[in-house]
């Protein structure tokens, strides 16, 4: 089964936040909510390494585990979905995550933040494949389309990878055998409990 | 506790961190070689259990890259908490229930004087109901984000189960400010009857007169009322405060103070609730003639003298000996 | 509900594997989709070959959703940069819906940068200009086109009238196609002035000039792609992780596949330094002694290529003299490199080859930016680094069609493609555009003004405001018609209020207000602008040349919306109201006022012999549009036998020489003479004469030849050096019995008193150009590159210190050029650099200010600020500080500060950002900022409605006087500053 994982090659990222702005031109993400974003660790310093990180669709989500109503589901394709409809806005999964993916429209307090909001993998949510209301809701769903999120898609230098998690594992790491360094595939280990040997 | 400890070595990693920054010197970038010296994540995570940089997004929040932390929280949500709530409120009603078995109402020994005494004003009472209403509120609903996905959901189905737990959040968020203002008043109107004395210590000794049918000495509140009294000013207080931490994000910290503020919330909650079960119980089928002192706020004058003797001595030798200030009782 | 999904998706579960659950859910997305689209064939392992790149591009395009079926796909390209990314749209009932990756594309192969993957909101942006406006008695008004055409057209004529042609300026863009930039020049030229200008003055003029000056072209030598062959890259002033993110692309994959030295030399510990392995932190302002430090370890250890130089280079001997001034204890003296580490950078860069040099605008934006390119081109002669793959000066431009509208001559010093500007280029020009040259001189002022060059536009408030005797022209520019720039992007912002005020007339034609109108408004003016509504590069057509000379051809995506047109619909109007457009569109076709573009590229490829933009026919760059996927990623040439594009390189990169019919497939390597020029081979164009008189320290003379010395192009029929072709030389050779009949007929034609001196770039036939390639040879001839560019104001580099520059001590041993007049305007910097040091600016400004540029936004930002998308990343102007410069100060980091500038009394108000990316004693401001003005927030300037999401302090209200002698380039990157906390 294709188990769908994102990759970021931080000997590659520079920061150039193309995944972020696709990101909102693909799924019309309002102002203030950024399913991905860019950090730099060590900015100015050497060995400074830019990553840029969203939803990681982890193995066992800690968001799911959480989730007081049960609105978070990973689908068999590995991706971690939840449903709008469902959600009450308490800000458990945001407590929960690792990476600091679950996003609320409204700054403030969670009585009035509304529905939870968060990268899908370009997949959707719950309602009908590429239906108006999956798009509003959620965003385009270009897995249904046989495509890959466009982030990854978008990336300027290839280093945000998306994909099945054997094939993206493999790509980076013939990528460190052929250059000869690494600095790891981040969020790897706490997302699916797993490295990449480099 | 394990979140604490965490906590403890964020500050202290954190504050390593800015020692290292500190101390690189910028004329030092000259002769190196940034590829060979790049951050890697699983030395960061080793040094700091997190790793944060830059973002350009004024969200600064967002510029915590990776926190596992999350993993322990998660386990004590998912887990602890369960355990912890399920022996304080299932122990304690179990507790309860052998007690009231074997032990039964606490009758009044002398039966009813027909006099009566008063014992909470209409103000008294208003604060304490207004607080306890809110407060079974908030547990039910709290209770619901702990146990309800476990217990309620299977039944209600998805839809109705959100619908009704969105419900439930926002009566949790918004019966906390009059929850709050209650328990302020609460350690304000009371503060005085409820320092700890001599008095305490001896009640305690003699068990408070649970066993058997003593009837120790107490002033208007004996140490166990002292104990609830405290119990709410403090757990409410925090119960409060942690709550409204959560409920105004990042305003006071960053996500792990709100997964420890979450934390201190449940664990003292479902404490707080263990203790307002024995409460109610004391308050009600526990003990004959206490209901009525937060019921129509006068109690009989023979209730007052088996369990609080020294504050109806106080009553009298303030209003007089006759018992001045006590009236018939509707009964009589 | 979720229930649906999950069974949904058990479905797939239950039938086992990943491909078959995928083919069989998802029609289209096949393994091979799943492996391209996983970034696969970008990646490091098709390049291993585990998996062909070819049968991963064979994938089929993935099917479209339900939301958008139905929607035709669209290919432009990328408006921000250089690079020159394909956009591919999606469009939906006239609505731009959507963009895609755009994976066919040899350049960026589906990727984008966060500009390029965010361009679908320029078109949508609810901020846009929507009709005309005039500003009437402070208040901006609505107007109808035919108004505004009117009103500008007859102002222009009185003031035409009063002060002559000259004191209209045109401000182009590089921002428009080819098209547009070429129909404006023409414009300038029909109404009779040169001073028609567009960022490139800005930008690299001066790589233009010193690059030109040494070897014949002032252009990338190379491509981005071409950068992965390269065993040594060095990036020298430039960013390109910010500035041309897609380009990183192909920097990195070189970087990891050829296990290439990355060395970058620059102030800051930028983006792209960040994967350096050699990361070098220079002084800004000291190019010179960094570039001939290096050179003076290669000529110590001999690591010169003798052999390249003896047979391609001139000058030599003089340029060792300089460098041999320039020992490792004076380059660290003044540049602040240790010896050692350049030493290192040297041996690399000198041994382990083929090295590439990498610059942008951390070069050319200086006072000695074309001296700075000058050395650069000769370290890489030097080093015997030009004309090969992973070789060259890979000069990264900025905008999407700089190089472009630099060819077409939107420029101050030249008529299209580098004729320059004597009555032999205008004759020539009259010839193509079928106009009486007498006319064209009727136009002008006078002879002498015809074929003067213009007025920089760095300069453009000076020529507004300077005494009129000062301005070597009738009168002070009187009107400015800008279509399509900035004005916050060009330096000393202070000033250039002073010149809104003294104008007559400002015509801002843009689908933005920009910082025109908002300044205009604060410096008092309550009447006469014109803001004309223009459509995005996305609601035209037309060619673009990325910065590898690549031509690609962008389809209008979306008509373009409410009440803009497009630049070429704009130019017409304004020619035919001037009662020129019978003129100079004679043999354009005209619909409906919009030229058509085609056409106007025709005229192009039939005028522009002397650059090869003659094979690029719109017919060809449409079919590299539609077989984008055909060109290999290494080489961009496509496969011989393909019937459209067979052995072309993508988009066709000049000089194409010949006519379309030639089929000559574009020049991707300039000067690589291991190619025969058929194969898009070359050399150096002797450009500067055959030969050289050299005076000996005896006193006598010699003469020097200028031609290259045994090194010719592959299959060429002369082995040796050459001068340019003209019919007398073919003649000589015997080769003019190959001109046909027609082709000798229009020779005759252009020269009939002397056909002889007919030369291959004014032959109008094309034949003596097809003659050329036929036996092998390069039309323009085959020379030697020059270290000695005699003719420029330093014929061999000279370092001089920055007019504003903290080492005081050093501005006696290397003060800039003397005060001159340069393109009708005085040049003080010498008088402003002594008066600077006599009263002690650096004591006041301690710090050194350099500005560059960030990935969210381009240029003067006023686009790219009104896209939300973009807008929301970067909020705040901000300032770099390093951490000990502002614990000195008492400055946070996100803390407001005052930036204070070392003239006219400049402030700033901004945000520190307080960051190691800067040295000590160095300080660096984004330029894409504008619309606030000393601390004071404009925004109620702007037509209501337009006003960008995200104002702040322009870069430029700080930076100070200082101009290449060579072409007026402003000094934006090392003046002096002050910092403290508001």
């Amino acid at each position: 089964m294709a188990r769908m994982k994102f990759l970021c090659d931080a000997d590659r990222c520079i920061e150039c936040n193309a995944c972020v702005t696709a990101c909102k031109n693909e799924h019309e993400v309002p102002w203030g909510i950024n399913r991905r974003r860019v950090v730099t660790i060590n900015d100015g310093k050497p060995g400074e390494r830019s990553v840029s990180m969203a939803c990681m669709h982890c193995t066992d989500a800690p968001c799911a585990a959480v989730c007081p109503v049960n609105c978070i589901y990973t689908t068999a394709d590995g991706v971690v979905l939840h449903s709008k409809d469902l959600c009450i806005g308490c800000g458990y999964c945001f407590y929960a995550c690792p990476f600091g993916a679950p996003q609320y429209p409204k700054v403030g307090n969670f009585g009035s933040r509304g529905k939870m909001d968060k990268c899908t993998f370009c997949a959707g949510g719950p309602e009908a494949d590429g239906s108006k209301e999956e798009y509003e809701k959620y965003g385009a769903n270009r897995l249904a389309e046989g495509k890959l999120p466009l982030c990854a898609e978008m990336c300027s230098t290839k280093s945000l990878l998306a994909g099945d998690g054997e094939i993206i594992a493999q790509i980076y790491k013939e990528r460190v055998m052929k250059r000869g360094y690494g600095s790891g595939a981040w969020g790897w280990k706490t997302a699916y409990r797993e490295t990449i040997e480099s | 506790m394990v979140c604490l400890a965490r906590f403890a070595r964020l500050v202290i990693g954190t504050g390593v961190l800015l020692l290292l920054i500190s101390a690189a010197s910028p004329s030092g970038a000259q002769q190196v070689n940034p590829t060979a010296s790049s951050v890697k994540e699983q030395q960061l995570l080793q040094e700091l259990n997190r790793i944060q940089g830059r973002v350009s997004i004024p969200d600064q929040r967002s510029g915590v890259l990776e926190q596992p932390a999350g993993r322990e929280w998660r386990e004590f949500r998912n887990v602890t908490l369960h355990w912890i709530g399920g022996i304080a409120i299932l122990g304690m009603l179990a507790a309860l229930i052998i007690f009231y078995l074997s032990r039964g109402m606490v009758r009044l020994q002398s039966g009813r004087s027909g006099r009566t005494l008063v014992r909470f004003s209409s103000f008294e009472r208003f604060v304490h109901w207004m607080t306890a209403t809110c407060f079974i509120i908030l547990a039910l609903s709290g209770l619901n984000i702990t146990f309800g996905r476990t217990l309620l959901l299977p039944l209600m189905g998805h839809e109705a189960f959100s619908e009704w737990s969105q419900w439930a959040k926002y009566a949790h968020n918004y019966l906390s400010f009059p929850f709050t203002i209650g328990v302020v008043l609460i350690f304000l109107m009371w503060l005085a009857g409820n320092l700890p004395n001599k008095v305490d210590v001896a009640w305690l000794k003699r068990g408070g007169g649970i066993v058997g049918h003593d009837h120790p000495p107490a002033y208007r509140f004996n140490a166990g009322q002292k104990a609830i009294y405290w119990v709410v000013v403090i757990g409410g207080g925090l119960v409060a405060a942690t709550g409204y931490e959560l409920m105004f994000p990042f305003y006071l910290s960053g996500i792990e103070g709100m997964q420890l503020a979450q934390v201190v919330h449940a664990t003292a909650a479902m404490l707080f609730m263990a203790v307002m079960l024995a409460h109610i119980y004391i308050g009600t089928i526990g003990m004959e003639g206490a209901f009525e002192a937060m019921g129509s706020g006068t109690v009989d004058v023979n209730w007052a003298r088996e369990h609080h003797s020294l504050w109806l001595e106080e009553e009298n030798a303030r209003t007089g000996a006759n018992d001045a200030r006590t009236q018939p009782s509707a009964a009589e | 509900m979720l229930i649906k999904r999950t069974q949904q998706r058990s479905e797939i579960a239950s039938n086992g594997s990943i491909a078959a659950g995928l083919s069989r859910q998802r029609s289209g997305f096949d393994r091979r989709t799943f492996l391209r689209r996983s970034g696969l064939a970008g990646g490091a392992l098709a390049a291993l070959s585990t998996l062909p790149p070819g049968s991963v591009r064979t994938a089929k395009a993935a099917m479209a959703g339900p939301l958008t079926s139905g929607a035709t796909v669209r290919k432009s390209i990328c408006t921000h940069c250089s690079v020159g990314c394909t956009v591919t749209a999606e469009v939906l009932n006239g609505v731009w819906i959507g963009q895609e990756p755009s994976w066919d594309s040899p350049i960026n192969r589906g990727s984008h940068c966060a500009k390029g993957a965010s361009v679908r909101e320029l078109v949508h942006s609810e901020r846009r200009l929507r009709y005309p406006m005039k500003l009437v008695d402070g208040q901006w008004t609505r107007v109808s086109w035919d108004t505004a055409i009117n009103e500008i057209g007859d102002k222009l004529f009185e003031i035409r009238g009063r002060s002559g042609p000259d004191s209209v300026y045109w401000l182009g863009s590089a921002k428009m196609t080819n098209e547009g930039s070429y129909l404006f020049r023409k414009l300038g030229a029909f109404w009779g002035t040169n001073n028609t200008d567009h960022q490139a003055r800005i930008c690299h003029s001066t790589t233009v000039t010193g690059v030109a000056n040494t070897w014949g072209y002032g252009a990338m030598t190379n491509s981005y792609n071409d950068i992965r062959n390269a065993k040594t890259q060095m990036i020298m002033g430039g960013n390109p992780a910010e500035a041309h993110p897609v380009s990183l692309q192909h920097l990195l994959e070189g970087k990891e596949l050829q296990r290439a030295n990355f060395i970058v030399i620059d102030p800051r510990l930028t983006r792209t330094a960040a994967h350096a392995t050699e990361y070098v932190r220079m002084r800004p302002g000291t190019d010179i002694p960094v570039l001939y430090g290096i050179m003076w370890h290669i000529l110590q250890n001999g690591w010169e290529d003798k052999e390249f130089i003896r047979q391609r280079v001139y000058g030599f001997d003089d340029l060792r003299k300089e460098v041999e001034k320039w020992n490792p204890e004076e380059v660290e003296r003044v540049s602040g490199i240790p010896g050692e580490q350049l030493k290192r950078v040297a041996k690399m860069f000198a041994t382990e080859k083929p090295s590439t040099l990498i610059w942008a605008m951390g070069q050319t934006q200086k006072t000695v930016g074309t001296a700075n390119v000058r050395a650069s081109c000769i370290l890489l002669l030097m080093t015997g680094n030009v004309g090969g793959p992973g070789m060259g000066a890979n000069i990264f431009r900025g905008h999407d069609n700089v190089q472009g509208a630099t060819d077409v001559g939107l420029d101050i010093v030249t008529l299209p493609f580098y004729y320059g500007l004597a009555e032999g280029a205008w004759k020539h020009w009259a010839r193509v555009w079928e106009v009486d040259y007498d006319f064209l001189k009727s136009r002008f002022d006078s002879k002498q003004l015809m074929e003067a060059p213009g007025i920089p536009l760095t300069r453009w408030f000076e020529a507004a405001t300077l005494p009129k005797e000062q301005v070597a022209q009738k009168d002070n520019v009187r009107a400015v018609f800008v279509q399509g720039h900035a004005s916050n992007s060009i330096t000393r912002v202070p000033e250039s209020l002073n010149g809104l005020k003294a104008l007559e007339l400002l015509v801002i034609a843009d689908p933005h207000p920009t910082t025109w109108a908002s300044l205009a408004v604060e410096a008092g003016r309550k009447n006469g602008v014109y803001i004309l509504p223009v459509a995005t590069q996305f609601e035209c057509k037309g060619s673009r040349v990325a910065s590898n000379r690549s031509l690609q051809w962008g389809e209008q995506i979306v008509k373009p919306i409410f009440e803009s047109k497009d630049d070429l619909e704009v130019i017409y109007l304004m020619a035919k109201k001037c009662g020129l457009a019978d003129q100079m569109f004679k043999n354009i076709k005209v619909e409906n006022n919009l030229p058509e573009a085609e056409d106007v590229l025709r005229e192009m490829n039939r005028g522009s012999w002397s650059t090869g933009y003659c094979g690029q026919s719109p017919e060809r760059l449409k079919a590299h549009m539609k077989n984008q996927a055909k060109f290999d990623l290494l080489t961009m040439r496509a496969p011989k036998d393909d019937p459209e594009v067979g052995g072309d390189y993508y988009g066709l990169p000049w000089p194409c020489w010949g006519s379309p019919e030639v089929r000559h497939p574009g020049t991707p390597l300039l000067y690589n003479t291991n190619l025969a020029v058929m194969d898009g081979g070359g050399t150096f164009r002797p450009r500067f004469g055959i030969e050289r008189e050299e005076k000996l320290p005896d006193g006598t003379t010699r003469k020097v030849s200028l031609l290259a010395d045994g090194s010719y192009s592959k299959g060429s029929e002369i082995t040796d050096g050459y001068p340019e072709f003209t019919l007398a030389s073919l003649k000589k050779l015997g080769w003019d019995k190959d001109l046909s009949e027609a082709e000798m007929a229009t020779i005759t034609r252009i020269n009939s008193a002397n056909p002889d001196a007919v030369s291959w770039s004014l032959d109008l036939s094309g034949g003596i150009q097809r003659v050329a390639l036929k036996h092998g040879c390069v039309p323009y001839g085959n020379g030697k590159a020059r270290m000695n560019a005699f003719g420029l104001p330093d014929p061999i580099p000279v370092h001089r210190e920055p007019i504003y520059t903290p080492r005081v001590d050093l501005v006696a041993k290397y003060p800039t050029l003397p005060d001159a007049k340069q393109f009708r305007m005085p040049n003080i910097g010498f008088s402003v650099q002594k008066a600077a040091v006599e009263k002690g600016i650096a004591k006041q400004f301690p710090l050194i200010l350099s500005s560059g540029r960030l990935v969210e936004y381009e240029g003067g930002g006023e686009e790219t600020r009104t896209n939300p998308w973009l807008a929301e990343l970067q909020q705040d102007m901000f300032i770099e500080i390093n951490p000990t410069d502002a614990a000195d100060r008492g400055i946070k980091d996100g803390g407001w500060v005052w930036v204070t500038g070392a003239e006219n009394n400049s402030r700033a108000r901004m945000k520190a950002l307080v960051t190691e990316r800067v040295g000590k004693g160095v300080a660096w401001m984004p330029f894409h900022f504008g619309g606030w003005f000393a601390g004071k927030d404009l925004r109620g300037n702007y037509p209501k409605g337009t006003d960008p999401i995200v104002l702040g302090e322009s870069a430029n209200t700080i930076t100070t006087y200082g101009y290449d002698p060579a072409t007026g380039m402003q000094e934006p990157k090392v003046t002096l500053c002050q910092i403290a906390a508001a």
